[in-house]
């Protein structure tokens, strides 16, 4: 396993190698600023569950409303037919 | 200052809990290769290191308060880093879904460096080929946590860390010899 062990050191140096000379001031910066740390996986499911709510409940309330929008205009309408027969049958 | 010293730790954790900056950047410092070797080893792209080493330590910055037990600091710290990549590793197969050719999924070869050898381009591949709990034990025993620490920190038993980490040597061993030999 000697080799691994070497490579598993050498892996450490190549990665160390990857972080700027000032980041642990960037890091200090970032977490006064409020940066926040990329949101967790169930975070980001909950967002996205509650805005799929929202829209359903948004297109089921305008589709409801203009349901009975038409509803009220179909009464209407037949009112009128059976007003106006009314009075056909009355002037007869 | 060596943070290898119990009660040396001990006393910088209770000045970071406190707001202490210095003993923040300190901690930072100390640690800082540490967790980008056992990021590295987790994701595999030398382009995701800093980034995650960044919201590795933030989250240690904003959470050191809740932790209890100081000396158990260095376990916690990588408990965090393994969740942070875990999450990152998870995101990512979920975008490959949703954005199949997006630039970052592309399978770009690590640019080359000082300490680049064979021995390095082996280990990487015969990581790659792991599973990223395997690679999380894997790595978590590089930094030299116990099977004890390990097993806390995958809510499981010792005997199961065992066993799993006997199959996740024997199958990195496995693809190491086999892209060493090519």
């Amino acid at each position: 396993m000697k080799p691994e062990n070497e490579a598993w050191s050498q892996l450490r140096e190549w990665a160390a190698a990857q972080l700027p000379p000032n980041f642990a001031d960037r890091v200090l910066r970032a977490a006064r600023a409020g940066v926040d740390a990329a949101p967790s996986l169930l975070s980001q499911f909950a967002l996205g569950a509650a805005t799929a709510a929202i829209c359903f409940l948004t297109v089921a309330f305008f589709q409801a409303r203009g349901a009975h929008e038409e509803d009220n205009r179909t009464i209407a309408d037949w009112q009128q037919i059976a007003s106006a027969a009314d009075d056909s049958g009355l002037s007869q | 200052m060596d943070p290898s010293s119990t009660t040396a730790l001990v006393d910088l954790v209770h000045r970071a809990q406190r707001g202490d900056e210095p003993a923040q950047r300190e901690i930072i410092i100390s640690y800082q290769h540490r967790v980008a070797g056992f990021v590295y080893a987790m994701t595999g792209r030398s382009d995701s290191v800093e980034d995650l080493a960044q919201q590795v330590f933030i989250k240690m910055i904003r959470a050191i308060n809740g932790l209890q037990a100081p000396a158990q600091f260095e376990s916690w710290l990588f408990r965090l880093a393994r969740n942070t990549c875990i999450d990152h590793l998870r995101r990512q197969k979920l975008r490959r879904i949703f954005l199949p050719f997006a630039p970052e999924h592309e399978d770009v070869p690590e640019p080359s460096g000082a300490v680049d050898t064979e021995e390095l381009d082996a280990l990487r591949y015969a990581i790659s080929q792991l599973r990223p709990q395997d690679r999380a034990l894997l790595a978590l025993v590089q930094e030299g946590r116990s099977h004890a620490e390990i097993a806390e920190t995958l809510k499981t038993s010792v005997a199961a860390v065992k066993a799993r980490l006997h199959r996740a040597r024997e199958q990195l061993r496995q693809h190491y010899q086999s892209d060493h030999e090519t």
